[in-house]
């Protein structure tokens, strides 16, 4: 049998599913567990999911195991600033001055340009970027990031410096290039995505030892269990990316910037594998403990970002969902403000009712639901208290706390919802959004959905869905998230080049004459395979597409001098339908 | 939520590239045309910068069109949706800079259109319909008709749509700097082209000799369009943003940097800019569109240089500048006399002011006759009644009138004007006759 273990390290708990899949390719999920998150040991919290789960596959014939890992780890250290310090190297040409891009790291500009068609405008002067090493190396860099104008056009220069840097700066090896994380242009982005990958890339390593580590003393008492040899069972480890797609642990070892997210696109996924498509456009609401995480479906696709991943500040290009997050959550502050309740940002910590001392929404629906979990009365006293101040009974607050909370939650989906309409940044499977979105069903999950989903849904006039399994709904999204792995191909026929940035490739056509959009297709499908197979995306059921493509003729003094083609070729997104018990 | 929301960013960016729009495929309006500018911009990343706000442009109303049109024999028929996109592009752009959305707006889009007329058999030019006339009427009907509006076209072509649009409008005053007519397409534009008896001073030209360059536009700037403007004080200065001045350009021969044009920019501080011509699509766009936005952003535009090291740029021929500083010196005159001069001596004593011209559709191959009757009015700019005889090749003519409204028509002029369209018939040598009122929005059509 083939199993999936899915893991989602959330802001409260982490959540943890074990999932079968059948002959048809379906999963049912097994078991469900949760832990309290330590955010100062995620390896720990980690660590307890997985052995609660992996209790139940003792019995079963394990054969196949899979497991989905969605952490915080990488977002949390972009957001404290946690990592190496980082040489961050780059090449321009003729725009925007380096210092006008914003970045708030400092970058060492060498010389050396390509232009926007690949070719080499002025070469690269090695001399100046061996003593920006240098002096980087003097002040303390442990990693490296190289980044070039244009380098997805022509990753020459990178590619000369990653050379250098191997023979004379082996302690710094491997750098992070700017061509083999993002095939697409934005140059201050593509510096950010290098800086922070590189930036992180030792803490993802040492994570990953410690989860490998792990696993294999799992997998050895697992096999005690069962009494199987362990080698029969073949272990996966995948991690969870922004745009909800899975990435082979050992090969997101040089990619760790793209595992950021991965919580946002957890609950998304969930919601794809647990419902039906729907045409309409549907928010998603993955209400938790100390956030609320608010995605977007059009057509039963996620909405996702245009350019990339906004992280700490910084704007990435790593793909991602588009998803906004608020400071509303079940452990979120009450508080009273001009004769008003308002609801977080900040958590206040455990609810009264289960343990803590600070009034939480989590108290008020303890109150309501009359103690069907929690401690109804350390409740009422902790509303009791609370309503000295605001005046009614704590039955009353408790309403007006429900009616504060699903009030903030509708306006922030309205915001989402202005902003959609009037920005031309987010895109629908790379069509723009049309316009007048407005929301049309509500799916929610975590903790409190079943609370709250049904009033925030009667607020905003529209129906809704509560998810099978909605407290660990992310959980399951991890496990049925499968690889996405994504090339692009640039062929300049009067150039006679093809390149393929993300496998390092720049080919000169044979016959460039000949080379037509059904053979860049044929190409960009083949090196979309190719790239799969090499980043550990590869799967068997995994379909290709082709899923963005322009094609110019290039005239030159009124003569036709070559076609211009660019193509994004992609493992087509994919997620594993879960069918509820 | 959105912190960068809480300023009023400093530039609108209205980006319509028409990548799937060609006169013809080898045509120099060509889809390919902004791709490396596309291309340009978005790996700056200048989109990302906190100052700048991108906007989809709105598709222009059949409305927006007549205020400013009169399309022979329709719209669809001469136009297609790409024309609508870019003229309603240029509207979303001036909204945004009147609604104080930003301060300033860039519509950088195509096909462009400031060769186009009022009457429109068919495209000149390259041009179809007036994205900037468009826009102005726009404004002037949604924000207040007595607006004040000065563009500025710095296309190395003369502007002769947007002046024959605004030649007697004394609410726009139009510039144009332009290669000499006299060595390039249209060939109009020339000093003695002053405007009409209602907007006399109002329209100014300079002709630049071949082969200037920076110094001599932004001579002509800083001695002639910034004390104009000082005086007129217009509510909003629009920039008819032509790139074909650079010298890098196959279809000009002028020398403009792209450091030329970000100079231009940072003098002008325009509200609006309009990306009309230019056509050295690789070398010279894509520097000189980031050239302006940074100029426009108040940002440091030093770094953008063409990446040729500037080999093919030429210095400019000799007595360049002293002839520019000869012109500019007679506009200044004009300018300062434009009230006192007597207009009989110029537009005679007849009731009507009658002129006659033969106006040639270069890109799609029509030749027109036109005949203009201004009436001659001082309460008033006065009505129009224009005469229009067409034909393509050897088709049929197509022959019409249409009596015009202009803004602020006085009661006289409104009675005459209507009983003049009650008066003309569609026979008798007309297919079709229109009435264009402007300030009441009524477009009437009798065939």
């Amino acid at each position: 049998m083939r199993y999936i273990i899915g893991i989602d390290v959330g802001g409260t708990n982490t959540n943890a599913c074990l999932l079968v899949i059948d002959q048809g390719g379906q999963g049912h999920v097994l078991k469900m567990a949760k832990a309290p998150t330590r955010h100062e040991d995620l390896f720990t919290s980690t660590r307890q999911a997985l052995a609660e789960i992996s209790d139940e596959i003792s019995s079963a014939d394990c054969r196949d195991l899979e497991i989905h890992l969605s952490t915080t780890l990488i977002t949390n250290a972009i957001v404290e600033g946690k990592g190496d310090p980082v040489a961050t190297i780059i090449t321009t040409g003729p725009g925007l001055a380096p210092e006008a891009m914003g970045f708030a790291f400092p970058v060492s500009l060498v010389g050396g340009v390509i232009d926007h068609r690949g070719r080499e405008t002025a070469p690269l002067v090695m001399d100046e970027v061996r003593s920006a090493l240098k002096a980087a190396v003097d002040q303390g860099a442990r990693a490296v990031a190289v980044v070039g104008k244009f380098s997805p056009r022509n990753p020459g220069h990178e590619l000369a410096i990653e050379d250098l840097i191997q023979q004379e700066f082996p302690g710094l090896y491997p750098p992070t290039l700017g061509h083999r994380l993002s095939g697409r242009l934005n140059f201050p982005r593509r510096v950010n995505t290098c800086y922070l990958n590189a930036k992180v890339a030792r803490l993802q390593r040492e994570f990953i030892d410690r989860i490998r580590d792990t696993l294999l003393w799992e997998l050895a008492a697992l096999s005690a269990r069962t009494g199987q040899e362990a080698q029969k069972t073949r272990l996966r480890v995948f991690l969870l990316k922004a745009d909800g797609g899975t990435i082979e642990m050992e090969k997101a070892v040089n990619r760790p910037v793209e595992t950021i997210l991965s919580g946002p696109a957890a609950s998304v996924m969930g919601a794809l594998a647990l419902t039906e498509p729907s045409e309409s456009c549907v928010v998603v609401l993955d209400i938790g403990g100390t956030t609320t995480d608010i995605a977007v479906l059009v057509g039963g696709k996620p909405l996702a970002e245009k350019d990339g991943a906004v992280v700490g500040g910084f704007k990435t290009l790593v793909p991602a969902f588009f998803s906004r997050s608020i400071g509303l959550g079940g452990d979120s502050t009450v508080s009273y403000q001009e004769g008003r309740i308002k609801i977080g940002p900040t958590r206040a910590g455990t609810a009264a009712a289960l343990g803590g001392d600070a009034l939480t929404p989590t108290d008020a629906i303890v109150l309501t639901e009359q103690g069907s979990f929690g401690d109804y009365q350390r409740a009422l006293t902790v509303l009791e208290n609370f309503s000295r101040n605001t005046g009614g009974s704590p039955r009353e607050l408790a309403e007006e706390i429900h009616q504060a909370f699903c009030e903030q939650a509708v306006a922030a989906i309205n915001g989402i919802f202005a902003d959609l309409n009037s920005c031309p940044v987010y895109t629908v499977s790379e069509v723009l959004v049309p316009r007048g979105l407005k929301p049309e069903k509500i799916i929610g999950l975590g903790g409190p959905a079943a609370f709250y989903i049904p009033r925030i849904a009667h607020l905003l006039g529209v129906p809704y869905e509560v998810l099978p399994y909605y407290e660990g709904a992310n959980a399951v999204g991890a496990a049925a998230s499968r690889p996405t792995a994504a090339i692009t191909l640039r062929a300049d026929t009067a150039l006679g080049k093809v390149t393929i940035p993300e496998l390092d490739q720049v080919t000169d056509l044979a016959r460039p004459a000949l080379f037509d959009r059904r053979k860049a297709e044929q190409l960009a499908l083949e090196s979309a395979r190719g790239y799969a197979e090499k980043i550990g995306a590869y799967y068997p059921e995994a379909q290709f597409e082709v899923d963005e493509e322009e094609v110019f003729n290039m005239v030159r003094g009124f003569y036709t001098v070559g076609k211009l083609f660019t193509m994004k070729a992609q493992v087509k997104p994919d997620v594993i339908k879960v069918v509820p018990k | 939520m959105d912190t960068e929301r809480c300023t009023i960013p400093q530039l609108g960016l209205v980006f319509f590239p028409a990548f799937d729009w060609a006169i013809s495929p080898d045509h120099p309006e060509r889809e390919e045309r902004l791709l490396y500018t596309r291309d340009q911009l978005v790996e700056e990343g200048l989109l990302d910068l906190p100052g700048v706000m991108e906007f989809r442009p709105k598709v222009a109303t059949e409305n927006d069109l007549k205020r400013t049109h009169i399309c022979i024999p329709s719209i669809p028929a001469v136009l297609t949706k790409a024309h609508l996109i870019a003229a309603g592009g240029c509207i979303t752009a001036a909204k945004a800079v009147m609604e104080q959305k930003v301060k300033k707006a860039f519509a950088l889009l195509r096909p462009p259109g400031h060769h186009a007329m009022r009457l429109v058999h068919g495209a000149r030019g390259f041009c179809t319909i007036n994205n900037e006339a468009i826009l102005i009427e726009y404004i002037r009907k949604h924000y207040g008709s007595h607006l004040k509006i000065a563009v500025v076209d710095t296309d190395a072509h003369h502007a002769d749509g947007s002046q024959d649009i605004f030649y007697n409008d004394p609410g726009v005053l139009h510039i144009s700097l332009h290669q000499d007519g006299r060595t390039l397409y249209p060939g109009t534009g020339n000093l003695d082209e002053l405007g009409g008896p209602g907007a006399y001073g109002l329209t100014l030209n300079i002709p630049l000799p071949p082969g200037s360059g920076d110094r001599e536009l932004l001579f002509v700037t800083k001695n002639l369009v910034l004390p104009v403007l000082e005086e007129f004080q217009p509510d909003l200065v629009i920039n008819g943003a032509g790139q074909d001045n650079h010298y890098s350009d196959p279809l000009t021969h002028m020398q403009v940097t792209a450091q030329g044009y970000a100079e231009l920019n940072k003098l002008l501080q325009p509200d609006l800019v309009v990306l009309e011509g230019g056509y050295a699509i690789e070398g010279a766009l894509p520097y000189v569109n980031v050239a302006i936005i940074l100029a426009l952003l108040g940002m440091d535009y030093s770094r953008v240089l063409e990446p040729d090291g500037q080999r093919d740029l030429v210095p400019p021929p000799p007595g360049a500048l002293e002839l520019v500083k000869k012109e500019v010196a007679y506009l200044r005159g004009v300018w300062a006399k434009r009230r006192e001069i007597d207009l009989d001596k110029i537009f005679g004593t007849a009731p009507y002011y009658r002129r006659e011209r033969r106006i040639y559709y270069d890109t799609d191959d029509i030749l027109e006759h036109q005949v203009d009757q201004i009436k001659r009015c001082n309460k008033c700019s006065g009505y129009r009644v224009i005469y229009s005889r067409a034909q393509k090749r050897v088709a049929r003519e197509i022959s019409v009138a249409v009596v015009h409204l202009p803004w602020h028509v006085c009661a006289d002029c409104r009675a005459e004007a209507e009983s003049a369209y009650e008066r003309l018939h569609p026979d008798g040598g007309l297919d079709r006759v229109y009435l264009q009122d402007v300030e009441k929005e009524v477009f009437l059509e009798k065939q």
